[in-house]
C-alpha cells in the first residue's frame, strides 16, 4: 500500500521526473563504482644504445633527431599513456648483452622515476662498440622470461660487425613463450653514423674504410670462388676488401621482421602513429587488473537530464498545449 | 581568514571543465517552476502574502541549486593536493653500485653454488632492507662498470628504488671504472635542497686507478656538493685490504684499493670506509650507516587531492529533496476547495 501523497506524486510526470532525479543522485552516494576488469601491460623495455642509434634520421617535433632521442621520447610517451597498474622495466643493449637497470615498476605511481630514468639514457652508458642485435635480442628474451614480463626491444637492427655468410645465431628458446614487440628505429634511406672520440665528442661520421663490410669468421659464402684473387687456402674470401654500405645505416625492417617471426614477437615501427601503447597492448600477454568504473557521471547525467526536462521542456510544452486549447476554444 | 579562503579557492579545480558551459541552464527555474500549474481565472483572486513569496523564492533557488550542483558534480570538482614541508629523519642518498662481473662471485672469490650467496646477491638483500627501513630518504641509483649508468634519478618512490636494487645481482659487465661512476653519482644530487644531508654510498668489490687528469675535477665536485662519503668495500677473502701496503712498489697500479682510500681521505669530506668480508659484515656496516645518517631533513609531503564530487551530488540531492517535499505538499484547488492554508496558496501564486 503506497501512502496517498506518494501515489499522487508518482501519478504525475513532474513528480516522477523529480523523484527519479533524486533517486539517481542519491545512488551516486550509495553505489558510485562498478567493479570490472581492465587490461594492463607488464613489459621490460630494452633499448639499443650502440653507435648506429646516434644516426640522426628520425624526426622529433619537426626537427631532425637521433634514433636514440626519438626512442626516448616515444618510450616516455608510452609510459605516460599506459593505463595505471601497468609496469615497465628498463634495460640496455650493447655488444651482445642486455644489462638490466631496474625491474618493472608501476607506470603511474612511479612515473617520475621512470620518466627520469628514460630521459637520462645516453649512448655513453654503452660498454662496447659491437652491436650483435640477434644475440642481444635472444638474451633480452631470456631476461624478460626470467622476470615473467613481456619485452619491448627497441633497435635499428644494424648488426655490427655484419653477420657471417651462414647467417646469425639461431634462437634456442621457445617462440612465443615471451610475448612483446620489436620496435624498429630509423629511416629507410641509408644515413651516415656520427663518430665520437674517446672523450665523447663528435668528430664527424664513419667512412666506408672505417668499418668492416663483411664478416670473415666461419666458412666463406658459396659464391666466393668467383671473386677476384680467390684462393681456397690463402684467400677464401677473395683478395680484395669487400665493398659495402655498412658505414651507412637505415632501419633493417625486413631483418627485424624476420627476427620477430622467429621469436614469436610482433614488429612495430618506432614512429607508428598514435605511439606504442596500441601495438604493445595488442602484442602483450593479457593481464587483468581490477578497475573501478565510475558510475557517477552516468547517474548524475541522467538526473540532470530529468531536471532539464522538468524545468525546461515540460513548462513550455504545457504552455504550448494550453495556448492551442485556448485557441481551439476561442474558435 | 580571507587569506585562508583565497588559498582554498586557488586550490579548487575541476577535472572536466567543459561541463561548466552548461551552468547557464541552472537559470531555468527562474522562468519555470517544477510545481503544478493550476489555472486560476484571475490573479486578483489570490491575496498577495509574504510567506508565499518566500516559499516561491526558496523553491526557485532549490531548483537552481539542484541543476547547478549536478553540473558541477559532473565536472568533477576537487581540491588540489597541497605540498607540505615536514621534518623527519633522513637524507639524500646517492647509491653507486659496482656492476662488474666479479660482483657475481662469492666473498671467497668463487662462483656461488648451493646456499652460497654472491657479493651482488648479499648487497641486494641488505640494501633492499636498508631502503625499506628509511621512510623519508630520497634515493638515486647509479651503476658503473666500464661506463657509468644513471639508473634512477633522485626519487622518494622506494618501490622503484627497490626494483633497481633487485637488478644488481643480474650478470654484470667486465671492468671497474670508478672515476666516471663517482662523477655521475655526484651529479645525481642535483641543485636542490643544499641544506639536506647528502650521502654518497659506494658499494664495490674492488677499485681502479683514478686518472690523474680526472682527479682535480672530482675534488672540485666533492668540495661543491660536500656529501658524506661511505665506501662499502666488499673484500674478497685473501685479497689485500685498504691498509695493506703492497710488498713491492706502493703505486696506484699495485694497490688500487689502498690508493682509492687515500684519495677519498684527501677529499676533505666526511668519509668512512667499511671493509666487509662477509654478508654479516655488510649488514653491520649498513646498520652503522643507518645510525649515522639520522639527521633531521625537511621533505615535502604531497597530500592527495580531495574529491568534492560526492559533496556536490549531496547538495544537489538536498535541493531536490526540498523540491520533492514541496511537491508532496501540493494541493489541487479543484479537489480541496478550502484553500485557506498558506501552503496551498503558494502554488496558486506561483501558477499565476
Amino acid at each position: 500500500m503506497i501512502p496517498a501523497p506518494l501515489a499522487r506524486l508518482l501519478g504525475h510526470t513532474r513528480g516522477r521526473l523529480l523523484a527519479g532525479a533524486l533517486v539517481l543522485t542519491a545512488l551516486t552516494g550509495v553505489a558510485p563504482h562498478l567493479a570490472v576488469t581492465g587490461q594492463r601491460v607488464e613489459a621490460l623495455v630494452v633499448i639499443d644504445i650502440t653507435g648506429s642509434m646516434n644516426t640522426r634520421d628520425e624526426r622529433l617535433d619537426g626537427k631532425p633527431a637521433s634514433r636514440l632521442d626519438k626512442a626516448k621520447a616515444v618510450l616516455r610517451g608510452l609510459a605516460a599513456s599506459l593505463p595505471c597498474g601497468s609496469r615497465l622495466g628498463l634495460g640496455l643493449f650493447a655488444e651482445r648483452r642486455t644489462f638490466l637497470l631496474f625491474e618493472p615498476i608501476e607506470t603511474c605511481a612511479d612515473f617520475a622515476a621512470l620518466d627520469g630514468a628514460l630521459a637520462n639514457l645516453d649512448w655513453r652508458m654503452g660498454w662496447e662498440g659491437d652491436s650483435r642485435v640477434a644475440a642481444g635480442l635472444f638474451r633480452a628474451i631470456g631476461l624478460a622470461g626470467d622476470l615473467g614480463s613481456d619485452l619491448v626491444f627497441v633497435t635499428d637492427g644494424h648488426e655490427a660487425p655484419p653477420l657471417p655468410a651462414r647467417g646469425g645465431p639461431a634462437f634456442e628458446g621457445k617462440p612465443g613463450a615471451v610475448r612483446g614487440l620489436i620496435v624498429g628505429a630509423g629511416g629507410h634511406t641509408p644515413s651516415p653514423i656520427p663518430r665520437y672520440d674517446d672523450r665523447g665528442r663528435e668528430i664527424g661520421f664513419y667512412g666506408a674504410e672505417d668499418v668492416p663490410h663483411e664478416n670473415r669468421f666461419g666458412p666463406p659464402p658459396p659464391d666466393a670462388d668467383k671473386r677476384e684473387g680467390y684462393n681456397p687456402r690463402n684467400a677464401p674470401f677473395g683478395a680484395a676488401a669487400a665493398p659495402g654500405q655498412e658505414h651507412l645505416s637505415s632501419v633493417r625492417e625486413t631483418y627485424l621482421r624476420g627476427l620477430a617471426a622467429e621469436t614469436g614477437l610482433a614488429y612495430a615501427p618506432l614512429d607508428a602513429p598514435g605511439g606504442l601503447a596500441g601495438p604493445l597492448t595488442a602484442a602483450a600477454t593479457p593481464r587483468t587488473r581490477p578497475v573501478r568504473l565510475d558510475l557517477r557521471p552516468v547517474l548524475g547525467g541522467t538526473a540532470l537530464a530529468a531536471l532539464l526536462v522538468l524545468f525546461g521542456l515540460l513548462p513550455w510544452h504545457v504552455r504550448l498545449r494550453e495556448t492551442v486549447s485556448r485557441l481551439g476554444h476561442g474558435a | 581568514m580571507t587569506a585562508g579562503l583565497m588559498a582554498l579557492v586557488s586550490r579548487f579545480g575541476v577535472t572536466a571543465p567543459a561541463w561548466l558551459w552548461l551552468l547557464p541552464l541552472a537559470l531555468m527555474p527562474l522562468v519555470a517552476s517544477s510545481q503544478k500549474r493550476i489555472p486560476v481565472p484571475s490573479l486578483a483572486m489570490v491575496p498577495a502574502d509574504g510567506l508565499s513569496r518566500l516559499v516561491d523564492a526558496v523553491l526557485t533557488l532549490a531548483g537552481m541549486a539542484a541543476i547547478g550542483f549536478l553540473i558541477l558534480a559532473l565536472a568533477g570538482p576537487h581540491l588540489v593536493g597541497e605540498s607540505l614541508m615536514r621534518t623527519g629523519e633522513g637524507a639524500q642518498i646517492s647509491l653507486l653500485i659496482d656492476r662488474s662481473g666479479s660482483m657475481n662471485e662469492t666473498f671467497a672469490g668463487r662462483q656461488p653454488s648451493g646456499p652460497e650467496e654472491s657479493k651482488a646477491a648479499a648487497s641486494r638483500r641488505i640494501l633492499e632492507g636498508f631502503v625499506g627501513r628509511r621512510a623519508h630518504d630520497l634515493v638515486a641509483v647509479s651503476a658503473f662498470s666500464t661506463s657509468p649508468m644513471a639508473v634512477l634519478p633522485m626519487t622518494d618512490r622506494h618501490d622503484a628504488v627497490r626494483a633497481a636494487i633487485r637488478a644488481i645481482d643480474r650478470p654484470g659487465l667486465e671492468a671497474t671504472n670508478v672515476a666516471r661512476g663517482l662523477g655521475l653519482a655526484l651529479a645525481q644530487f642535483g641543485p636542490g635542497a643544499p641544506q639536506a644531508s647528502r650521502v654518497l654510498l659506494l658499494v664495490s668489490d674492488g677499485a681502479a686507478i683514478i686518472d690523474r687528469r680526472v682527479q682535480p675535477t672530482l675534488r672540485e665536485e666533492f668540495a661543491k656538493i660536500r656529501p658524506t662519503l661511505y665506501w662499502l668495500f666488499l673484500r674478497t677473502a685473501g685479497s689485500p685490504g685498504l691498509g695493506d701496503r703492497p710488498a713491492g712498489e706502493d703505486t696506484p697500479q699495485a694497490a688500487p684499493e689502498r690508493h682509492l682510500d687515500l684519495f677519498f681521505k684527501s677529499l676533505g669530506v666526511p668519509y668512512r670506509a667499511f671493509e666487509a668480508e662477509s654478508a654479516q659484515a655488510v649488514e653491520e656496516a649498513i646498520r652503522e650507516i643507518d645510525r649515522q645518517e639520522r639527521k633531521p631533513i625537511s621533505y615535502t609531503e604531497r597530500r592527495p587531492q580531495r574529491d568534492l564530487t560526492g559533496f556536490a551530488y549531496g547538495l544537489a540531492a538536498l535541493a531536490m529533496a526540498l523540491l520533492l517535499a514541496a511537491k508532496l505538499a501540493e494541493t489541487d484547488l479543484a479537489v480541496r476547495a478550502s484553500a485557506s492554508r498558506p501552503a496551498a496558496s503558494r502554488e496558486t501564486r506561483r501558477a499565476a
